[in-house]
């Protein structure tokens, strides 16, 4: 369950990576195209055929930000009630809710970019706090364990 | 043992927590395999205490399928149009999968002159999830409206369905399906409609009339199916109107180099003392349309009517080199363009007040997790049904806080915008069908409901609408036999 959890916490660290690197592949390609004599205005932006071929980056972005990495932060908290990490939970929840932050800045950046400013830092601070979550987690269970009756009789 | 049995106890307890209300709103979001949009959602009088139970309508009301122009009046205008599905190829021998009316994308332009009865017939050739006609900004009666599931069924592959109406008011409109639309008219469904004085008035002079269809294939845009420049040959001196169309799901500019240029008509209705502007775009919105007067340089040079960016139409005598420029910073506010006029009612005493507020949040719609648009706070299919009576003046406060443009067309009405963020109208009296509600902006519109049936009232960015940006208004006692889903399987967005 630990390993899992672990896992599961380095897989969303890993997908912060991804949404970094879909959106600069798109927006890199979107200004090839446009220097390609391309066109880019509302009616391309709300068009759901692709000019360019990048602009799967920009697919990639959505759904993995909307869809699966929620999905993962769910799980991980899920997980977390099961594994006994030491205030797994806890770390778990941080992780899921720097994602519902990602999610809302992300969307408040349509109106107002600004928030999309903050969005690309929050993506540190989500990846910073995926990363630790999965580091501290390494511990195997066993030794938590063995430590902890050592732990009592000192304290007695 | 007991405090791990009561550890795992408390585990699962937790993730009953953070699961089940996620999987009951799911589950509770389902939408069932059939409905009429009357069922859905709830009624919204307006300010009127309601006229009776819906029951009551179901048995009493008038069916929208009597809602029709005069059956034995003969028709003026007539058309056959087939839809195919097939591939086909646009003007710069490029070819595309999609959509076609009579064998063509763009289909034909139809052409009529005011009052007559224009009759097209829709015949299904092969277009297998059926198709439908919709008249964009032409106020036809309900049943000729081409709504699936509300004003008829799609037709069926090898099927068939006539719709008439008459054209009472001059202007620049488009057809398009009405079934699957935001695949169907991405894809090609679709067409330009106009309508001229029956006689030109006494003080006309020869006008070249231009219809640009603006719509793009496969990530082209063309006009009327030509990608890149259309050239028109205008005369030195003489006077050219485009009939802009925009067909598609975002905003265009349009914008004019090489002269001076009047805004004449907006979603096909005059506007009143358009002055002659330079260095200043216009804004088309999805859906909607625009009408542009030059008069021609003396000297013979060109014109270039830039239609968004890539797609422009030229207008000259000898040279099609028109420079292009870029589009100018100032777009034209027409909150304060033209004189203004009598509107022919009064928008200061409102039988009905409705709240059209777009908004959009996290949630589960027929099932699926995912961000969605919300009118008055309540997700699809929990949305207002406006409620009206045959002759009421309604008032609509449109408003947008979902960080997003959209483009609200109401189906079978022209409504007379009053101001935009607080701002009072104080030009030509304007007049829409779609209008572009971009992200923060509130607009106060008004309509005498003079139309009886169940209209759309819903986004024209089509797949925001395929979301679920969509309501509808209704008129006391009336009914609809047809429903969203079911045998016929009618799904209009």
């Amino acid at each position: 369950m630990r390993t899992v959890y672990r896992v599961l916490a380095y897989v969303i660290a890993a997908e912060v990576a991804v949404q970094a690197m879909a959106m600069v592949f798109a927006v890199a390609g979107l200004g090839k195209w446009v220097q390609d004599g391309g066109v880019f205005d509302a009616a391309v932006m709300e068009s759901e055929e692709s000019p360019f071929p990048e602009v799967v980056g920009f697919i990639v972005h959505g759904i993995n930000g909307m869809m699966v990495i929620p999905v993962l932060a769910l799980a991980l908290l899920i997980l977390s009630f099961f594994a006994r990490i030491p205030r797994g939970v806890r770390w778990a929840g941080v992780v899921l809710g720097l994602v519902a932050l990602q999610i809302t800045l992300g969307l408040l950046g349509h109106g107002m970019p600004a928030a999309g400013a903050l969005h690309g830092l929050n993506a540190l601070l989500l990846f910073g706090a995926a990363v630790h979550t999965g580091q501290r987690a390494r511990v195997p269970a066993g030794t938590q364990v063995a430590e902890s009756p050592a732990r009592v009789p000192t304290a007695a | 043992m007991p405090t791990r049995r009561v550890r795992l106890a408390v585990a699962f307890a937790a993730t009953v927590a953070v699961v089940g209300p996620l999987g009951w709103l799911c589950w509770a979001s389902r939408l069932p395999d059939a409905y009429a949009v009357t069922d859905m959602g709830y009624a919204d009088t307006g300010g009127r205490p309601p006229a009776g139970s819906h029951a009551q309508h179901a048995v009493t009301g008038r069916d929208v399928t009597s809602l029709t122009a005069d059956p034995a009046r003969p028709a003026d205008v007539s058309h056959i149009l087939v839809a195919r599905e097939q591939r086909f190829r646009l003007a710069d021998g490029r070819t595309v999968d999609g959509y076609t009316l009579n064998g063509t994308s763009p289909g034909p332009v139809i052409r009529a002159t005011a009052g007559q009865l224009v009759q097209v017939r829709l015949v299904n050739e092969s277009v297998g999830d059926g198709v439908t006609l919709h008249w964009h900004g032409v106020d036809v009666p309900n049943a000729a409206d081409g709504v699936a599931g509300v004003t008829q069924d799609a037709v069926r592959v090898g099927g068939q369905f006539t719709y008439r109406f008459v054209t009472d008011q001059v202007g620049t409109f488009w057809y398009h399906a009405h079934q699957m639309s935001h695949e169907q008219v991405g894809r090609g469904l679709l067409g330009a409609l106009v309508v001229t004085p029956s006689s030109p008035p006494a003080d006309a002079v020869d006008v070249v009339d231009v219809v640009a269809l603006v719509h793009q294939y496969a990530g082209v845009r063309t006009v009327n199916g030509r990608p890149g420049d259309t050239p028109v040959q205008v005369a030195p001196g003489a006077r050219a109107r485009i009939r802009v169309v925009n067909t598609e799901n975002g905003p265009m500019p349009v914008w004019v180099a090489g002269a001076p240029f009047e805004l004449t008509a907006v979603d096909g209705t005059d506007l009143v003392g358009p002055a002659p502007v330079r260095d200043v775009a216009v804004l088309v919105t999805a859906g909607g349309r625009a009408d542009l007067e030059v008069t021609m340089p003396a000297d013979g040079s060109p014109v270039r009517v830039h239609l968004g960016g890539s797609t422009s139409v030229v207008l000259g005598s000898r040279s099609p080199e028109a420079t292009g420029v870029r589009r100018p910073d100032a777009t034209l506010d027409l909150l304060s363009y033209g004189r203004p006029a009598p509107l022919g009612f009064d928008p200061a005493a409102p039988d009905r007040t409705f709240e059209y507020a777009i908004g959009r949040r996290p949630g589960f719609v027929d099932g699926r997790p995912g961000l969605w648009w919300t009118i008055n706070g309540r997700l699809f299919p929990d949305v207002p049904m406006f409620v009206v009576a045959e002759g009421d003046v309604v008032r609509v406060r449109v408003s947008n806080h979902s960080g997003e443009v959209h483009p609200m067309h109401l189906h079978g009405h022209h409504a007379v915008v009053l101001s935009r963020d607080g701002v009072p109208a104080t030009g030509s009296p304007w007049w829409v069908d779609s209008l572009n509600v971009a992200a923060g902006e509130s607009y106060e519109i008004a309509f005498v409901a003079d139309n009886p049936g169940i209209w759309m009232d819903h986004c024209h960015n089509l797949p925001h609408a395929a979301q679920g940006l969509v309501a509808h208004l209704m008129y006391e006692g009336v009914r609809t036999p047809f429903t969203i889903g079911g045998s016929a399987d009618n799904e209009p967005e």
